[in-house]
């Protein structure tokens, strides 16, 4: 009983970092239409980011969430300028191509840059955990979700209650409709890129702490990522928090109860299993498919 | 010499070059790199083919299409292990264990549309991996299966995989021709090009696009045997590698998806690329950097690829060295007074008490009326009452959430859009939506009256079916038009050909949503004179219009829809008349649609 508590507990608790990881997909998605698979790309270069500051001037790298989130917004930034722009008018099922070469290219840069090797971030407190009782807690877990649910927050205080965030909200409603209200589509979307692309990159900085990682790990953060906002909903930040508590606190129950070698299949399964059941996601909104839009 | 250069010759003069060099080169040459580069191009192009013909002509992104090389791999291993026969005995099954493989995913799979199909082709490869790593009482796990060497000569080197090879992309290539001459190719691209249109013309999507997944794993798998026969070993990392399967399609969309040739092309030169990297840079991560950025400037620079780029840029020239045809649409409108066909007493089609929710709109609230066979009936009602969802659910596109809808003595509500098409229902879009790809003719020619095995065999445009398609074209005045593309037509040009594509199917219902919007008046003219037409010739019409005029001049009866129910139904002079109609388009204190608390 005791180990099933602690087993909800520390998949909670992962939930809320892997929130703030998949993020970025559900806004990017929900303005866009675009579904951006570099994003597990993005995590992991947000993870050697932290990795990078922390060797070089041994800051926090939780603290360092504040230096590397800025970056990532840069690179979000410099990424959509690039190539994004240019798929508006690209299928979507193209788009989704094109992004898994953009993370391809990072993946690929970070091996060049950092070698293939695993790197980990460890400050003092990455082996301590709390005793609650007969719980077991470890502390960068702690922190990691407690920094995560405080930026979720801050992202949607964002989106709720400023100018920027009403824009957001109406681009991803009926872009037409936004674009005749004078809002800039364009710049909306180039904004929630790099939003989306700074939030991942500090779900990164927060998940060095807890695992070590290499550049190929992207790959099982894409299917992370993707059965996350999948069971969500695709569009829905709610349902997406809600799926990334669920996501990992199944992954925990499945790597204590069944094998770890099977923990990494349970992104898939979810995949598998929502999108053929419930194509709309456990919250996802069922969308009018019927009308001709000229889009 | 009459020597044009056309985008036919060039290629032919080309396939036939490269045919020769192909099957003469080991004869000449011994180099068994060299070999083995040839063989590996050959193995890259045969599978962007496949790739090709589920994701370039039906428009389903896969990068799940690696894994099919996987299944035949591994089967064909297993089975070679198990019974100490020789290899080439199970490389046929191997391609049958990917095609049902590929069948059973396409049943759950294909009801899935752009995004979502992705995703769940990455998921695919990820999944194969895993359960080739965790089975390892048959897999071997991580270490993998290691087959017998081959029993001929090492002075045979390369060759019998290399022959092997090159006879199955043969093969691939003949397959993916013939499917795009056949009427399963143009269905397939219709499918590409507007899937729901496709469906509305009588194509039974779900079926097409199943024997496309399965026509793209078939020699994927067979390929897989021979290939895990060559390296003599297979493990889970190698033969599911997502890497492997953005290879082949990046082959596939430099060379020029949805062209027969493109993925072969792109196939020989991904995999010369991939040689040339390796030998300069060792492979590694210098290559995934460079595959990655390839790939991502295809997309942006060359979306088309290079074959239909080129084919574009020849027909460009062609074109303008040939001036151009003059091309007018016939206006003519016949001088004779209306004719009405007698009136059979019978109803075509029946709503009874309708509803469709979305969300918390009740789109369509108890809706009934019914269409007498021979008449021109109107739909009208203020924008958002329902007009729209109403036909939808009356073309198939919606489900009603209850109610019941008769067309011809059937019930229907619950057929798929394809089979009520079959059942005598045609309609055109509001927004035309033709195949914006395929010629007019192509067009008019695409819809099918029933669903057969059989028939998807058939070629794309049959003498007859051509012979019709033109009278149809001249019926609505688009003769001179058959052979333009349909997305370089104007906007009332489109609405014509529409028409003409409606009627290929000799519908005894043709809904026509806004045939005068966006209009010019001579087009809007013609078109009123072919419905009068076609309505003396007993077909019967129900018209969604805002053009009031028009309603008066040609519909009897008029129903008028508001908040998604009838509101009232009588001849256009009474329903102008009538104090509930102006209530409903007017009224200070209506707001046109309701929306629940």
């Amino acid at each position: 009983m005791t180990q099933l508590i602690e087993v909800l507990v520390l998949g909670l608790l992962l939930g809320g970092i892997y929130a703030l990881a998949a993020s970025g997909l559900t806004l990017v998605f929900g303005v866009m239409g675009i579904v951006n698979v570099t994003q597990g790309a993005f995590l992991v270069l947000g993870a050697y980011l932290t990795w990078l500051l922390w060797r070089v001037l041994g800051v926090d790298p939780i603290v360092l969430a504040l230096v590397t989130t800025p970056i990532m917004f840069g690179v979000g930034w410099l990424v959509y300028q690039l190539v994004i722009r240019h798929l508006r008018d690209a299928p979507k099922a193209t788009t989704v191509l094109a992004t898994f070469a953009v993370g391809l290219v990072i993946v690929g840069g970070l091996g060049m840059v950092f070698s293939n090797d695993f790197r980990s971030v460890t400050p003092a407190y990455a082996d301590r955990a709390f005793h609650i009782g007969a719980l077991y807690v470890p502390e960068a877990r702690l922190y990691g979700c407690g920094v995560a649910v405080v930026l979720l927050l801050g992202l949607w205080q964002l989106l709720t209650r400023t100018w920027l965030g009403r824009a957001i909200r109406a681009a991803a409603e009926n872009p037409d409709a936004a674009r005749l209200a004078g809002i800039d589509v364009v710049l909306v979307a180039a904004l929630t890129f790099s939003i989306g692309t700074a939030t991942t990159g500090a779900g990164g900085s927060l998940i060095a702490v807890l695992y070590p990682f290499f550049p190929a790990t992207a790959y099982v953060w894409i299917s992370r990522l993707l059965g996350i906002v999948v069971l969500g909903g695709m569009s829905s930040l709610r349902g997406t928090f809600i799926g990334a508590l669920l996501m990992g606190v199944a992954e925990m129950v499945v790597s204590t109860y069944v094998s770890t070698s099977w923990t990494t299949a349970v992104p898939y399964l979810v995949i598998l299993v929502v999108l053929l059941l419930r194509p709309d996601g456990l919250f996802g909104r069922r969308e009018r498919r019927d009308v001709a839009v000229a889009r | 010499m009459t020597g044009r250069v056309t985008g036919a010759r060039v290629r032919r003069g080309l396939v036939v070059a490269g045919v020769v060099a192909a099957v003469a080169f080991p004869l000449v040459s011994h180099d068994p790199y060299w070999q083995t580069v040839l063989y590996m191009c050959f193995l890259m192009a045969l599978l962007a083919v496949g790739w090709n013909v589920v994701s370039g002509f039906t428009g389903y992104a896969s990068l799940g299409q690696g894994a099919f090389l996987g299944y035949g791999a591994y089967a064909t291993s297993l089975l070679t292990l198990r019974t100490h026969a020789p290899v080439w005995w199970f490389v046929p099954v191997g391609g049958v264990v990917a095609a049902v493989i590929a069948a059973l995913l396409g049943l759950v799979a294909m009801r899935l549309r752009g995004h979502a199909f992705v995703i769940i082709t990455i998921a695919l490869v990820y999944i194969s991996q895993l359960v080739a790593i965790n089975w390892r009482s048959v897999t071997g796990g991580t270490n993998g299966l290691t087959l017998p060497l081959p029993i001929y000569g090492r002075d045979w080197q390369n060759t019998p995989y290399y022959y092997a090879l090159l006879v199955l992309l043969a093969a691939s290539v003949a397959l993916s021709a013939w499917i795009r001459r056949t009427k399963l190719g143009a269905g397939l691209i219709a499918i590409r090009e507007d899937e729901d249109k496709a469906v509305a013309i009588g194509v039974n999507a779900f079926a097409y696009k199943l024997v496309a997944f399965v026509a793209s794993a078939l020699f994927a798998g067979m390929a897989g045997g021979v290939y895990a026969y060559a390296l003599t070993f297979i493990d889970p990392t190698g033969m599911f590698d997502i890497l492997f399967s953005v290879q082949l399609v990046l082959a596939a969309l430099l060379g020029g998806r949805g062209s027969v040739w493109g993925p072969v092309l792109g196939g020989f030169l991904i995999e010369f690329i991939d040689e040339g990297t390796n030998r300069l840079f060792g492979g590694g991560q210098v290559h995934i950097v460079l595959f990655g950025a390839i790939m991502v400037a295809v997309i942006v620079f060359l979306p088309r690829g290079i074959v239909p780029s080129a084919e574009r840029l020849l027909r460009r020239r062609r074109e303008r060295r040939e001036g151009r045809v003059d091309q007018s649409v016939d206006l003519r409108v016949t001088e004779r007074e209306p004719h009405r066909p007698p009136v059979t007493g019978r109803t075509l089609l029946e709503l009874r008490d309708v509803h469709k929710r979305f969300a918390g709109v009740h789109a369509v609230d108890g809706l009934s009326f019914a269409v007498q066979e021979g008449s021109i009936t109107a739909l009208i009602g203020p924008n958002g009452s329902g007009k729209t969802t109403a036909f939808n659910l009356v073309h198939g596109m919606l489900r009603p959430d209850a109610g019941e809808i008769v067309l011809d003595g059937r019930r229907v509500e619950r057929l798929p859009a394809h089979r009520r098409a079959h059942l005598g229902l045609g309609r055109t879009f509001q927004i035309t939506r033709l195949f914006p790809e395929m010629t007019v003719l192509e067009n008019v020619v695409a819809p099918l009256p029933r669903f057969s095995w059989r028939r998807l065999a058939a070629g794309a445009v049959s003498g007859a079916e051509a012979e019709r398609a033109r009278e149809l074209l001249a019926f609505v005045g688009m003769a001179a038009f058959a052979g333009k593309r349909a997305g370089e037509l104007s906007f009332g040009q489109q609405k014509l050909v529409e028409i003409a594509q409606t009627l290929m199917l000799d519908p005894k219902l043709i809904l026509l949503d806004e045939p005068s919007g966006g209009v010019t008046p001579a087009i809007v003219e013609r078109m009123v004179d072919r419905i009068r037409e076609l309505n003396a010739g007993g077909k019967t019409f129900l018209i969604v219009e805002h053009n009031l005029p028009l309603v008066a001049e040609l519909c009897d009866p008029v129903v008028v829809m508001a908040a998604g129910k009838r509101i009232a139904e009588d001849s256009a002079a009474a329903v102008q008349a009538d104090p509930v109609v102006l209530d409903a388009y007017l009224g200070a204190d209506w707001n046109g649609e309701r929306v629940e608390a």
